[in-house]
């Protein structure tokens, strides 16, 4: 059996000839969001011409650097060493990339982004790209630069490193380090991993499991994605340490369905480290025993919920239990679990490779560490970053993100996933860290942050929010399910114009009803809704008083019209109505209201000649008829949430 | 009767499972990779194999979004349901798809040549708004080419 310094030798040398290579070596990102804009198309365009013209080069792959707004990416490392990142380069622009680098030699060109080593004269170091700038990548350190299906390049890269290092430690020892570290759980629990950990090691029975929860539920949370895709190894290695500090010699890491390329990027990393042998029977000789298997889930964002998962994993549908008792105590299979984010195992092995006091240079006192965060929505560039907590939230969606387009203005911020909440646009002062925004009343989450600008309609989103919710219920507590269905319907009928004003308290009853479920499913699931109770209380009462939507998002409130004076001007309008509903006379056109569906794809088609209208606004009335307060008192948060 | 055809595939399917050992979800993976979905002549296999009841199985089945327990449609519009999306006329598209197909989510034409899906969010929202034809992404669709796209389905032109 080899040991960690001749893995490490020959991981190497493998690297080093792609690193410092004999011929320029030209990396294509193939992630989930490179292959949406035609990736894989631009690899196998890249082989091809590299076959058909015998170009100097070798074609490789990289992860996803982040940079999602400027898909496909490629990189091209010279013998030189010199790396530069080059985006938006279609199928049908490879031909002329390789060209212009490989052919002629020239290394800057518009299509480059960024030099990643070395300097191109006319093309800035990636450090100064505006998505750059705050940035700390230490988790993302090499997603984009080495290929992730080669154990070679993470073990160059330092994987596996720290664990060479610790697995000579005692457990309380390791634990001790966590500890030390300050790090805490990345989904959104922010437990403290080493007390987690140490639970596990404490509970008598055996055998113990880790589980990685790699279901990344969370619609805009993309970040466990990322590093999957990018650069897993880190987290079989944090498993691993995991499984060393508590006695567990078993891993599962579950990963959503919907993220088939993260499943098999990770069963190859399983595969080849346990033929280094870093993962089976006597681990690097050092007689921990350490098994990862890998469950691929199959649709249910409960599943992503600690004990939903569990039931999941074990033979069942994925509905989540009552707790206590405690995955620590009582988890898979009755036996002592621990269910541990992505982007927390991943941190581990900075934390073995560097030391505790090394990883508390960045973030503060309480939140030591950086975190990853995914930007979409209504924001100029959607991506994938890693900043330091307490980072200000308006540099990541302002400066890093580019903040609304032009012409827009902030409306609210979405962190944390669907259950996170709503921030009203004060929120974008706050700091990067659980305590700023629990304190508005919303949870940062799992990392995601989606920008929502004027175009957005608060009721809609609301509705969208309790829809997910009661669809994704697993339909165990009446009060969940029954709960998020009754909180779904009134709101689609507020946007339907038949909104009263009764159904303000009916939804504060609901909302503090849904504190009593369960699991933190229907207890979070109204957090958006109640937060938008109170920071955009004067929106819903436009919805339901004035039947008028600000935004005219609600189709129930709006109507689409001909403008009068342009009513010869809507050909194109006309002709994409899905329903034909744009009836032409004489020239002139008019919308049959009976058939019209207020799809919008006329006005897209007809800017000028198609208006909407409120269709059933009245003015608001001045004195209001109940209170609004909520009936009952908020209970205090249920254990666990 | 049982198709005996179905049955012998599966027991050779499910060869590598064991139960309590949570093979399960691999398991009903891999029966629907190979028809498409998982056929009722499947359940009491998998049952019988990890040692559960028909029932549990079933339950599992029918829980799980993305596993089907009827044959899929020759081609698939799934539709992203994810917030990004919805903030950019995401529903007004599954409106459009729905009103052009006649079909609703979860639907199907009735000779089985398209079906509608309801997608979750897998993060590529640098394109949304989007669905997926087949599993290739169709990104950053205004409402009117997702009618284009749709009328082109209807009319039967499924290599879009």
């Amino acid at each position: 059996m080899a040991s960690f310094a001749e893995l490490r030798a020959a991981a190497d040398a493998a690297w080093a000839a792609v690193d410092r290579p004999q011929k320029p070596q030209v990396a294509v990102s193939i992630a989930t969001c490179g292959n949406a804009w035609g990736a894989e198309a631009t690899l196998a365009r890249a082989r091809a011409l590299v076959q058909a013209r015998g170009l100097e080069c070798e074609i490789g792959i990289t992860g996803c650097n982040g940079l999602c707004f400027v898909e496909p990416m490629l990189t091209v490392t010279w013998p030189d060493g010199v790396r530069v990142l080059y985006g938006k380069v279609t199928p049908e622009r490879v031909e002329g990339l390789l060209e212009q680098t490989i052919v002629r030699g020239e290394r800057g060109g518009e299509l480059a982004v960024g030099t990643l080593r070395g300097s191109v004269p006319g093309v800035a170091p990636i450090e100064e790209h505006i998505f750059w700038r705050g940035q700390v990548r230490h988790l993302m350190a090499v997603c984009g630069i080495i290929d992730p299906e080669n154990i070679d390049h993470a073990i160059a890269a330092g994987a596996y490193q720290g664990l060479s290092r610790t697995l000579a430690m005692s457990q309380d020892e390791l634990i001790k380090l966590i500890n030390d570290s300050g790090l805490w759980g990345r989904g959104g629990a922010a437990f403290p991993t080493g007390r987690k950990w140490d639970f596990l090691k404490v509970a008598r029975r055996t055998p113990k499991y880790i589980i990685c929860n790699a279901d990344e539920g969370d619609p805009g949370a993309f970040v466990n994605r990322n590093l999957m895709e990018g650069d897993p190894h880190p987290i079989l290695e944090g498993m691993i340490s995991a499984g060393q500090a508590s006695g567990a010699e078993i891993g599962y890491i579950y990963i959503r369905d919907e993220y088939p390329l993260a499943v098999a990027r990770v069963q190859q990393a399983v595969r080849q480290a346990h033929d280094r042998g870093l993962l089976g029977e006597n681990i690097l000789g050092s007689g921990l025993n350490f098994e990862i298997r890998v469950v691929r889930g199959a649709g249910s964002y409960v599943c992503g919920e600690e004990t939903g998962l569990i039931s999941s994993i074990q033979d069942s549908r994925g509905m989540p239990r009552i707790k206590p008792p405690f995955p620590a105590n009582a988890g898979l299979w009755g036996l002592p679990t621990n269910v541990n984010n992505v982007e927390t195992l991943a941190n581990v092995p900075l934390i073995t490779r560097n030391g505790a006091d090394w990883y508390r240079q960045r973030g503060t006192e309480k939140n030591p560490g950086t975190k990853m965060v995914s930007l979409s929505g209504d924001i100029e560039r959607v991506g994938v970053l890693e900043v330091p907590f307490a980072t200000p939230i308006k540099a990541i969606l302002y400066e890093n993100g580019g903040g609304v387009p032009p012409g827009r203005t902030l409306k609210a911020i979405q962190p944390g996933g669907p259950l996170g909440g709503i921030l009203p646009k004060e929120g974008i002062d706050l700091v990067l860290e659980p305590e700023p925004f629990r304190a508005f009343g919303v949870l940062m989450g799992s990392g995601g942050l989606i920008l929502c600008d004027d175009t957005t309609c608060i009721v809609d989103l609301c509705q969208y929010f309790s829809w997910f919710a009661e669809d994704e219920s697993c339909g165990r507590c009446t009060t969940c399910h029954g709960g998020t269905q009754r909180m779904t319907e009134i709101l689609r009928r507020v946007q339907d114009s038949g909104g009263r004003m009764g159904d303000i308290n009916l939804l504060h009853l609901i909302v503090d009803t849904l504190r009593w479920s369960n699991c933190v499913h229907g207890q979070a699931a109204p957090t958006c809704v109640q937060n938008c109770l109170k920071n955009f209380l004067d929106e819903f009462l436009t919805h339901i008083q004035e039947r008028r939507c600000p935004a005219q998002v609600c189709r129930g409130l709006i109507r689409y019209e001909v403008i009068p004076e342009r009513d010869t001007e809507a050909t194109a309008g006309a002709a994409i109505c899905p329903t034909n509903a744009i009836k032409e006379s004489g020239g002139h056109y008019a919308i049959d209201q009976g058939l019209c569906i207020k799809c919008g794809a006329c006005k897209e088609r007809s800017p000028a000649a198609i208006r909407v209208v409120d269709a059933m606004a009245r003015p608001r009335v001045t004195a209001l008829p109940e209170p609004l307060v909520p009936l009952v008192a908020a209970p205090a948060p249920a254990a666990g949430h | 009767m049982p198709d005996f055809k179905v049955l012998q595939r599966c027991r050779e399917l499910l060869a590598p499972f064991e139960p309590d050992q949570g093979d399960l979800l691999a398991a009903l993976h891999a029966i629907q990779h190979e028809f498409g979905y998982v056929p009722a002549d499947a359940i009491p296999e998998v049952a019988k194999k990890l040692r559960m009841n028909a029932s549990a199985v079933f339950g599992a089945l029918s829980f799980y979004s993305e596993l089907r327990t009827t044959p899929p449609p020759r081609n698939q519009v799934m539709w992203c349901s994810g917030p990004a999306c919805r903030l950019k006329g995401g529903d007004n598209i599954r409106l459009v798809f729905e009103t052009v197909l006649g079909v609703g989510m979860e639907g199907e034409t009735p000779d089985g040549a398209l079906g509608l899906h309801l997608g979750q969010c897998n993060g590529t929202c640098e394109a949304a708004p989007q669905i997926w034809y087949n599993g290739a992404v169709r990104g950053r669709l205004q409402v009117a080419d997702a009618v284009e796209l749709a009328r082109r389905l209807k009319a039967g032109d499924y290599q879009l």
